[in-house]
């Protein structure tokens, strides 16, 4: 027992004699928010992402290693509007760490920097199963990253004085490959204009924002809550008479409500990423929107 | 990540939430399995749910007290209709309490339904994770453990059915918070079914053994492994439950 507790011993001291890794230590909630974290941090920054881009955002199981970084993260880079209310708030408050409580500079909410759609005007009840602050899901537009690579480069600085001409040249040359890439996916998405689809969810009203997508219909209009029967026959009824050219699914959605509606109106179940991570393709954020682009136009031609 | 990284600050608030925990749950697991009505935990939580979504539903604060006092309030009113069932119908109490589970989750889904405010995170409100424990969660539990102890070692005989099924209500309803429904349901069952072939005055000794030890030693894998710690828990339980289980047949 001695001698365990002896080699515990020099283990957490060889621990802390480590090579002091000067890198800021970030944590971020999802797999994009991790791309773009970096993306734009390169080697100065050590990246822990707590969500994969197959998780459900929503509720994430307390590993140690997610406890741990948040106890030790200088900075945090998390959605906001809600999507990780059902654990990061605990998360942070529990964390003990001063430096990544709300307010701090190590508190970084990518929803902040961007203008949400799908705010309620007010609390209107009818609406069913809303976030009151708009819907969370912006990454799915890119110029949103955009306005957020900007902002988490000027935070990046901020906390990391030493390198921050290092963050700023390396967001630069971020924003000019990224409004490259978002002229190269405009001209390549004008097919895209005014196609009918059918979402799983109201999560990819970013995705059709931009591209101007017409979505006909939604086939889980709560999250979590199953459709009723009547919602279903009324979606069927309805789509047949304005069929969608198709159905868009996510990667980490259950494939089965698509499949089924699939059968029923004649139109195919195309998959999308969602995420950095979410396809194979869908390697880091420049990945993500050529594949979901891809996967769009390979149906349509 | 490995060992070396990871702050041992971080494990033992869950590690004391678990001791907690088995300190009411073993003794009550063994009256449970006794009785054959092993998932009444199950049914007591998805009870307790229930009442917050309900007094959310009517719109009250599900935060803080409000919620404490709409999940007790629910549960207590499952454990009493529970004990009218197991006097009138005791033949079927495991199932009147299978029956209640899917009544209640149904019930949380037709309540959702028509609950604009209503989705999953409101469903995983009374859902514990052991990692996160906080410390007034844990002086909490600790104030209920020690009036769960009191009542149980002195008073057992007096308290009768009522009072079992009241005590058990009260207790699962934190428990399940504090460190969420599959450990709750392990550390009730799994050292009951341990134990429960051994001499009857080291039973209870044994069960404590084998639920401290699970969270000692889970918590411990779980950290050099970076599993989730609740899952990695229940499966090292079940082991040495096994071991236990299987050293009474040997002899």
């Amino acid at each position: 027992m001695n001698r365990i507790l002896r080699l515990i011993a020099t283990l957490l001291f060889l621990g802390m004699a480590l090579p002091a890794h000067a890198a800021l230590r970030i944590l971020a909630t999802t797999a994009d928010w991790g791309a773009l974290a970096t993306e734009l941090g390169g080697d100065r920054v050590n990246v822990y992402t707590a969500t994969g881009a197959l998780q459900d955002v929503h509720r994430v199981d307390a590993k140690p290693s997610l406890v741990a970084r948040a106890r030790t993260a200088d900075l945090l880079v998390s959605n906001g509007a809600e999507l990780e209310i059902g654990w990061l708030p605990v998360l942070v408050r529990e964390s003990g760490n001063p430096r990544i409580q709300p307010g701090q500079p190590g508190f970084f909410e990518a929803t902040r920097q961007v203008r949400l759609i799908e705010v309620p005007s007010q609390l209107d009840r009818a609406m069913g199963d809303i976030h009151p602050l708009g819907n969370p899901h912006v990454q799915l537009d890119p110029r949103n990253i955009a306005t957020i690579a900007k902002a988490l480069t000027e935070r990046l600085a901020g906390l990391d004085a030493g390198n921050a001409a290092f963050y700023r040249e390396r967001g630069a040359e971020f924003q000019a490959r990224w409004s490259d890439a978002i002229a190269r996916w405009a001209a390549k998405a004008v097919p895209l204009k005014g196609i009918p689809v059918v979402v799983m969810h109201r999560d990819q009203a970013y995705l059709r924002n931009w591209l101007g997508l017409q979505e006909l219909a939604a086939i889980e209009p709560k999250p979590g809550v199953p459709p009723s029967a009547g919602h279903l026959a009324q979606l069927v009824s309805k789509l047949s008479g304005t069929p969608p050219r198709m159905i868009l699914r996510n990667a980490y959605n259950d494939p089965k409500p698509a499949n089924w509606l699939a059968e029923r109106v004649n139109a195919p179940v195309v998959l999308l990423p969602f995420s950095v991570g979410g396809t194979p393709e869908a390697k880091d954020l420049f990945g993500l929107f050529d594949d979901t682009l891809n996967r769009l136009l390979a149906v349509i031609q | 990540m490995s060992l070396l990284s990871v702050d041992f600050s971080i494990l033992w608030p869950a590690l004391v939430a678990g001791l907690l925990v088995s300190v009411s749950h073993v003794p009550l697991g063994q009256q449970v399995l006794a009785r054959g009505i092993v998932f009444i935990d199950l049914a007591i939580a998805q009870v307790a749910g229930l009442g917050v979504i309900v007094a959310s539903s009517f719109g009250l604060s599900i935060e803080g007290w409000g919620a404490q006092a709409a999940a007790g309030a629910a549960a207590l009113t499952g454990a009493l209709l529970l004990t009218w069932t197991e006097r009138k119908r005791p033949e079927a109490q495991e199932a009147l309490i299978g029956i209640l589970f899917v009544l209640a989750s149904t019930a949380q889904i037709l309540v959702l339904a028509n609950d604009p405010h209503g989705g999953e995170n409101l469903k995983d409100l009374l859902a514990g994770q052991i990692l996160w424990v906080s410390t007034e969660q844990l002086v909490r539990t600790g104030v209920l453990t020690a009036v769960f102890a009191a009542v149980w070692f002195r008073w057992r005989e007096q308290i009768g059915r009522v009072g079992f099924y009241v005590l058990f209500a009260l207790v699962v309803t934190a428990s399940v918070q504090l460190v969420g429904v599959y450990l709750v349901f392990t550390t009730l069952i799994v050292p009951a079914v341990a134990t429960y072939r051994h001499a009857a005055n080291r039973q209870l000794v044994l069960g404590y053994a084998v639920a401290g030890a699970s969270y000692f030693l889970g918590l411990a894998v779980s950290v050099v492994t970076d599993l989730p710690s609740s899952a990695v828990i229940v499966w090292v339980m079940a082991m040495l439950a096994l071991l236990v289980h299987l050293a009474r047949r040997a002899r």
